[in-house]
């Protein structure tokens, strides 16, 4: 799944490295903390172990072989963050050194393997493994899950990439100037595969070394299991940062969700009920209408008081799609990104400022 | 053994007991070590000499009892503070067992240049150290090649090198010439008689009872964490039911053509 | 058994991929004797002049400049098709090679027999994707190929790549190869202790043991080293030695590749 030089666009490439070095540097700031001293020998090595792994040839069912990435090992044992690191640097010197993987594509395999395989892995296994012993097998079971997810995960990140590469980028006569294929065929190209042999692979070596780890040495899977000493919790601490935590999944489903948006160009038909008033004059707005109602069919005028209500406010971007924009999928995306963005912007607005009257509260009291 | 009562000796090991993973590693252990001089801490694999090293170096700390370094506490507080730290470890040096674990860095050049950059001398006096140090070890040509590139011997000769670079005043060797092709410990040796006489103390460990009279003083012999003996090597080495108690000799049997078999401690004395 | 032999076989051409970068590093060519700084930044513009392009004959015109680049600095062609233009060939071609049928477009050709229409649009999205998949990686090899990695790692510092990531990478890259011997050792000695051949559950059990084995050493490994870095000061901090110096050559060669890069963004946009 490493994507080389020239599939993913110049501006694709620079909006994932921009996405993936709030990633990179929180990782960074969070592990420094943790392992100070011993950071640079543990990760060096680590990296060092997860690029080797990631040459194994694991024998899958059905008698085919595959290669995993071991991120769900990486993050079970390591926490999230050490793995987003090692995971990385691995990834750089495979794609710089080997040219596995491209230069300008490394901050899309970081994204999608390093950092969205981790956090999925993670995310995954706590779930599942919820506060069973160390030993349990449904902390096998669970690594198998992480494993499996995170490497679909992954590929479906990788495969978002790729489809949206010919809506937006093409040469003056219209031919692709990238990754060729859009989302409907990218999707299931790269999915079939991810969710047969590299699913399995990530699965069968997520499970097997877990499984080892039990029969051997167990304290090793601590970190990621709850209630132990040595984890994250105890070290990190302050208030707002559990809080951090436990909306955590929350934005990473957030984030996937923003970068997934351009899919609902694909949907066909109109959503029951958002009709304006033009629609009502307009013969094939009237037949999508008349579809969405169970074939009945619209009144020849629309009702008068949405005539009168809908010239009260006109939205800044009218049918998603600013005026500035010729491409309808860019405009989608756009929009997607300014209204979760203005939401979230409002809230954390509207959070601080409840925090400052309770802290002035606290004072005065 | 006998020890002027004016030498603060350059380490005190004072009842130390140290353990590992629920195995005691040392018990109890009481000795001194005088300036100047070259040890040898004898005993089998598990003995307890590599831990006692470690202890040495500041690496690990023991649970009970305490170990001083020139008459000052050897602690983990006082190495947090750079004042104490970087003196002791310009000044106490140690080469391990393993030398690919000392051998971190990119090149060899990267590797003794690690020392005084981490002491934060400057650049110049850096390359000047580094490569004088180089030349004396006589791997020069060897400086811009990865670890993973050199024999087992040469690594030896660079983990040495990284080490003699901060010329330390103490010298801690962890079994220097296991692993190591005849010719390669021969070198490793003939480097360890020199420092004979110097200004130098050195700490070696070692099971190789065959150069223990060339590379020590003085001997301290290790049985499961605890100190049985100490004494000259030529005291040592004619105690052979202590040699044999403590797995430093073997019983050699061997079959005569007439279908007599001889039982004998396997040693082999030599002279220089 | 097939999954040890495999693995194997990729440990073997890891380490001959690195054998061949520090032999051809010690070479007698042009970009051997420039500055790391000089290269990476050059090379880097260069892949980006590559993937920038919207005209098919830019980035061939930087391929062909790749192409001198190489033969000036002692890289035998079948060197580069060996290692990059062959295996990028096998793997961007099956990807590429249904574009032309199924990109929609202007239909240039029908399959004889089928009938499947192969369209302008289709073909073209098909070279650039092959050229540009090539161009980039022949750079990036000669890169390596022309410079010790030790010394690229430190020219990352002129990108503003933090130092502790560098020390981390030279580190890293360091003990890949202690691992992969590790690793090695370990699969080979499985191999020659198995008789007949295992069954599957068997075999993964067997993957998973070494790779669990491999963690445990390293995770020893990572406390050895920690300790041989205290036992020499290391306090956390991490500092760098380089000796960089630019020549009259390596100003030439910049200007000259930052010339070609600005007209291929030009002509390619």
């Amino acid at each position: 799944m490493h994507i080389p030089d020239g599939y993913l666009s110049p501006s694709t490439c620079a909006v994932l490295y921009g996405a993936s070095a709030p990633f990179w540097y929180i990782a960074l700031q969070r592990v420094k903390r943790i392992l100070t001293t011993r950071l640079v020998p543990l990760l060096s090595v680590m990296a060092a172990l997860c690029f080797v792994i990631m040459m194994f040839n694991l024998p899958l069912p059905g008698g085919t072989t595959g290669h995993a990435v071991g991120v769900a090992i990486a993050a079970i044992i390591l926490g999230p963050w050490a793995s987003i690191i090692a995971i990385s640097i691995a990834l750089s010197i495979q794609a710089v050194f080997f040219g596995d993987g491209g230069i300008t594509t490394l901050g899309a395999n970081c994204f999608n393997m390093a950092i969205v395989g981790s956090l999925v892995a993670y995310a995954v296994y706590r779930l599942a493994a919820g506060k069973t012993a160390l030993t349990s097998s449904r902390r096998v079971v669970a690594a198998a899950l992480a494993g499996y997810a995170a490497i679909n995960a992954s590929a479906f990140c990788a495969a978002v990439e790729f489809g949206i590469q010919p809506l937006f980028f093409q040469d003056p006569s219209g031919a692709p100037l990238y990754a060729p294929y859009p989302v409907s065929i990218a999707i299931p190209a790269m999915m079939i595969g991810h969710l047969t042999f590299a699913g399995l692979a990530e699965l069968v070596l997520s499970a097997g070394v877990v499984a080892y780890f039990q029969r051997t040495n167990p304290t090793l899977l601590r970190l990621t299991a709850p209630g132990n000493v040595a984890g994250e919790e105890e070290i990190a601490g302050a208030d707002n940062q559990s809080m951090w935590r436990t909306v955590r999944p929350l934005w990473i489903g957030l984030a996937l969700l923003l970068v997934l948006t351009p899919l609902g160009i694909l949907a066909a038909g109109t959503a029951w009920g958002e009709w304006s008033a033009r629609d009502y004059s307009n013969l094939h707005a009237r037949e999508q209408m008349a579809m969405a109602s169970r074939n009945t069919a619209p009144p020849v005028q629309p009702p008068r008081e949405l005539e009168r209500l809908s010239s009260l406010w006109t939205a800044p971007f009218p049918q998603y799609a600013p005026t500035f924009v010729r491409r309808p999928a860019v405009g989608y995306a756009l929009s997607a990104m300014f209204g979760s963005g203005t939401i979230i912007l409002v809230s954390l607005i509207a959070g601080s400022l409840a925090g400052c009257a309770r802290g002035k509260r606290h004072e005065l009291s | 053994m006998t020890e002027n009562p004016m030498t603060v000796p350059v380490f005190d090991v004072r009842d130390v007991t140290f353990r590992y993973h629920q195995v005691t590693a040392l018990e109890g252990l009481s000795l001194a070590i005088p300036p100047g001089k070259r040890i040898a801490l004898l005993g089998a694999n598990g003995s307890g000499k590599s831990t006692l090293l470690r202890l040495l170096d500041g690496l690990a700390f023991p649970e009970k009892g305490e170990i001083t370094f020139c008459g000052e506490p050897l602690s983990e507080e006082r190495l947090q503070s750079p004042e104490f730290a970087y003196p002791f470890r310009r000044r106490v040096g140690m080469v391990f067992q393993n030398p690919d674990i000392q051998l971190f860095s990119p090149t060899v050049f990267d590797e003794v240049a690690f020392g005084p950059l981490q002491l934060q001398w400057p650049k110049d006096k850096v390359l000047a150290a580094v490569k004088e140090m180089l030349e004396a070890m006589r791997i020069t040509h060897l400086k811009d090649r990865s670890p993973h590139h050199l024999s087992t011997g040469e690594k030896k000769r660079v983990t040495l090198a990284s080490v003699l670079v901060l010329d330390p005043e103490v010298l801690l060797l962890d079994e220097p010439t296991s692993a190591l092709d005849p010719k390669s410990a021969s070198q490793m040796i003939d480097f360890l008689i020199g420092l004979r006489g110097g200004a130098k103390t050195v700490v070696t460990s070692t099971h190789d009872l065959d150069i223990v009279e060339d590379i020590a003083d003085e001997c301290f012999v290790f049985q499961t964490g605890r100190l049985v003996a100490a004494g000259t090597p030529t005291e040592i080495l004619r105690q052979t039911s202590l040699l044999e108690q403590t797995n430093l000799t073997h019983a050699h049997r061997h079959i005569h053509a007439t279908g007599e078999t001889h039982s004998h401690p396997h040693l082999h004395p030599h002279k220089h | 058994m097939n999954f040890l032999e495999r693995t194997l076989a990729g440990f073997l051409n890891a380490v001959e991929h690195a054998l061949d970068a520090e032999d051809l590093a010690k070479a007698n060519g042009l970009l051997q004797c420039l500055d790391p700084r000089v290269k990476v930044i050059g090379i880097l513009i260069l892949v980006i002049a590559a993937a920038t392009a919207h005209k098919l004959w830019v980035i061939g015109a930087v391929f062909a400049f790749a192409l001198l680049l190489a033969a000036s600095s002692r890289v035998s062609p079948l060197l580069l098709g060996r290692r990059v233009w062959i295996p990028a060939l096998i793997f961007t071609g099956i990807i590429a090679f249904p574009a032309p049928f199924v990109i929609p477009g202007r239909v240039v050709w029908r399959l004889p027999g089928l009938g499947w229409p192969l369209t302008a649009q289709g073909l073209m999205s098909a070279g650039y994707l092959v050229t540009r998949v090539e161009t980039a990686a022949t750079l990036s090899v000669l890169l390596i190929l022309s410079t010790p990695w030790t010394r690229v790692l430190k020219a990352l510092r002129v990108l503003r790549v933090p130092v502790v990531l560098v020390v981390i990478l030279g580190m890293a890259y360091r003990y890949i190869f202690l691992l992969l011997e590790s690793a090695r050792d370990m699969l080979e000695s499985r191999r020659s202790r198995m008789v007949g051949k295992l069954n599957g559950p068997d075999n993964r059990r067997l993957a998973a043991a070494s790779v669990g084995v491999l963690m445990s050493k390293t995770l020893q490994l990572s406390g050895d080293v920690y300790s041989a870095m205290l036992a020499r000061g290391f306090r956390g901090e991490v500092y760098m030695l380089d000796d960089f110096q630019t020549a009259a050559l390596d100003w030439i060669m910049l200007v000259l590749i930052a010339a070609l890069a600005a007209a291929a963004f030009y002509y390619g946009r």
